[in-house]
């Protein structure tokens, strides 16, 4: 053990534990409790909206890749993850077709970013993008625009629940280098507390919910 | 940075007089608070269950904190980080260089981080021929312009747009842009470079979890994630007192933290870094434990629960005399009533005498505190270390102990209370030497009842007794 670790922890256990008498709440509570009659998908594309994410609910893949092209319009390149991570059959495709290549990882200078995510939380609105090999966490940063394709299946009610869901697999939950809950689009209030979107990531977060 | 707090009424003299500065810090201040009391539901019995419930998991934190540092080491080492630690500001910031070197690095992104400021890491980076870039947009800007932050969360939040105007088009060549967001539009361009060349990212951390070995970031802008991510090398520098000891703590504490920052129910980038991966973070992640006189405040049973702020910011944003002087009024790196301690704590009374009395005790900012910190219990315990470790004015102590026998004795009490009266009536308070200072600048001293209490007390018994006869 080296001396400023054995000195500094040393220090720390000099006296008898602090707040010796600490009484433990009695029940845990949830930051944002829901009923369970809420509609988490409502409730989640409200909550986004709030945040000035844009989000569409396409009624087919189909309609789906539509918008997405759309998004993309006269741009030659985006950053992507592996297709079979994000949950739109027929995208890898439609974007063949439309001559749009994927850029290498990391590609500075692309617009559009597309990717799926792991979980999506009803009640802040978030989306919860966990980096695996495949999935890079360049997408959901480098460009301006960054689409996100998700199913409705996978709005979870908060981040409570989420993260009670990591806790039955901890070592799964480690296994994964950075998970990051996205909150609506970069921004900051640095000048006069004005707030701006766009900041350092993306301006502009694009959820596409598929049933 | 050098500690200043000792000038802490003339530098908050000068901030005044300003009138930019407080017109920007209350309005920037009132706003936070408005919507941290939306988002905390503040008030209601939800809100104060949840603080308490934010509070109980810091304390027990620090409760088991030797433990619970062992056990963070551990697995951090397991995912991947180097684990060091520095006992003292001269040790982290020599790690630091020694993590440079070794790597070879010329240029570092940095990511807002109050500990790096602590322990003025900066200036020994570019004293090592290191090129070091803040990559918060208001730390970027201070930093361009050569000034501190003055706040924990808002580093900028005594320039005004129009300032901020100024100082882009004289340290970046701005032109002229009307729209903020047009202005945030140049810095993100021509930022973007920096990230992209570092080869080493520097950042804090809010917390580390100690069964998984996590560090976890919160932040708005993406330049965390941009400085976890693209340098090959990352180092995250961590007060020792930022451990949590499980994943559902950690689930309270970071909800609980945006809402009492910025009224966010969670900051834009809620980041967990788990150590090193396949999808392309950085190659090397070191993180540093921070002590730095931390342990000497945890051994004081007094002041241990200092430790448990999470830098939210919230007692800056409720607190009358911040609001009115502004962070850099305080002296050092850390204001406000937050500040009013900690700095004492890290600095040592003597060079911060003045910033105990700092506060006008109102309470507000234990009330705010999102894990419930005595802020006002401490603020009188420093008073007390002032006077009895003789860092005070030599007058107020040898004033306190006249006052102390005179209050032992009836008689001299009175005999001081004739005497004042006397004096008062003959205008003394105009010709004597003023002994309260400032307080008699503003205010004239209130005159004495014709008869005492103890006088008009004798009378009253006396005719008591005579009308029972």
């Amino acid at each position: 053990m080296n001396s400023s670790k054995a000195n500094i922890l040393a220090r720390l256990r000099q006296h008898p534990a602090p707040f010796a008498h600490l009484p433990a709440p009695q029940t845990r509570r949830v930051m944002h409790p829901l009923d369970d009659s809420t509609d988490l998908v409502g409730l989640f594309c409200a909550q986004a909206q709030k945040l000035s994410a844009q989000v569409s609910l396409p009624a087919s893949p189909a309609q789906a890749i539509e918008l997405i092209l759309q998004l993309i319009g006269e741009d030659r390149s985006v950053l992507a993850w592996d297709f079979p991570h994000i949950p739109l059959h027929g995208l890898e495709d439609a974007l063949q077709q439309a001559h749009i290549e994927r850029a290498p990882d990391r590609s500075d200078g692309v617009r559009v970013g597309i990717s799926g995510v792991d979980a999506a939380l009803a009640s802040t609105g978030s989306i919860v993008v966990s980096a695996r090999e495949g999935r890079s966490r360049a997408v959901s940063l480098l460009p301006a625009l960054h689409i996100a394709v998700l199913t409705t299946g996978q709005i979870l009610p908060h981040l409570d629940a989420w993260l009670a869901h990591q806790q039955t697999d901890l070592a799964g939950f480690r296994a994964v280098g950075n998970h990051i809950i996205i909150t609506g689009a970069s921004r900051t209030a640095d000048i006069g507390m004005e707030l701006v979107l766009g900041a350092h990531g993306p301006a502009q977060l694009q959820m596409v919910i598929l049933p | 940075m050098d500690v200043q707090s000792n000038n802490f009424i003339g530098l908050a003299e000068i901030a005044i007089e300003q009138g930019t500065i407080p017109q920007a810090v209350s309005q920037g201040t009132r706003m936070a608070n408005g919507r941290r009391m939306v988002a905390m539901s503040a008030g209601t019995e939800h809100g104060e269950a949840m603080r308490q419930q934010a509070a109980y998991a810091k304390r027990y934190a620090l409760q088991h904190l030797a433990d619970l540092l062992e056990e963070a080491e551990e697995r951090l080492t397991e995912n991947g980080f180097t684990v060091l630690w520095a006992e003292t500001a001269e040790e982290a910031r020599q790690h630091v260089l020694a993590i440079a070197q070794r790597h070879h690095i010329t240029r570092v992104a940095k990511s807002k981080s109050m500990v790096t400021e602590e322990i003025a890491l900066n200036d020994a980076l570019i004293e090592a021929q290191i090129e070091v870039v803040e990559t918060d947009l208001g730390e970027y800007l201070l930093q361009i312009n050569n000034e501190a932050p003055s706040h924990i969360v808002i580093p900028v939040i005594h320039k005004s747009k129009d300032e901020v105007r100024a100082l882009m088009q004289d340290k970046m060549g701005m032109p002229y842009i009307e729209d903020a967001s047009e202005m945030v539009a140049f810095a993100r361009q021509r930022m973007r470079k920096t990230f992209l060349e570092a080869e080493m990212g520097i950042t804090g951390g809010n917390f580390v979890i100690a069964e998984t070995g996590s560090l976890c970031l919160a932040t708005n802008e993406g330049n965390g994630r941009m400085v976890t991510t693209l340098p090959r090398v990352q180092v995250s520098l961590i007060g020792i007192e930022k451990i949590v000891a499980t994943v559902e703590d950690y689930a309270t504490l970071a909800q609980v933290l945006p809402r009492s920052g910025t009224g966010q129910n969670l900051t834009v980038y809620t980041n967990i870094l788990n150590g090193l991966s396949v999808d392309g973070g950085a190659e090397h992640q070191y993180l540093i434990f921070v002590d730095n006189g931390r342990s000497r405040i945890y051994a004081d049973s007094r002041y241990t629960e200092a430790l448990a702020c999470l830098r939210c910011g919230a007692c800056l944003n409720t607190c009358p005399v911040y609001r009115s002087t502004g962070g850099h009024a305080y002296g050092w790196v850390y204001g406000g009533p937050i500040g009013a301690v900690v700095s004492p704590l890290l600095k040592g009374l003597d060079q911060t005498t003045p910033l105990p009395n700092a506060s006008s005790l109102c309470g507000s900012c234990k009330q705010v505190c999102p894990v419930d910190i005595d802020i006002p219990r401490m603020l009188l315990d420093l008073r007390h270390d002032i006077i009895t470790q003789h860092h005070g004015e030599f007058l107020i102590s040898a004033s306190m102990k006249v006052w102390e026998q005179v209050n032992r004795s009836p008689q001299l009490f009175e005999l001081g209370g004739k005497m004042a009266q006397l004096g008062l009536q003959m205008g003394a308070d105009e010709w004597v030497p003023n002994p309260l200072g400032d307080w008699k600048a503003y205010r004239d001293f209130p005159g004495f009842a014709p008869q005492s209490f103890r006088a008009q007390w004798r009378k009253h018994h006396k005719e008591n007794k005579h009308e029972q006869q």
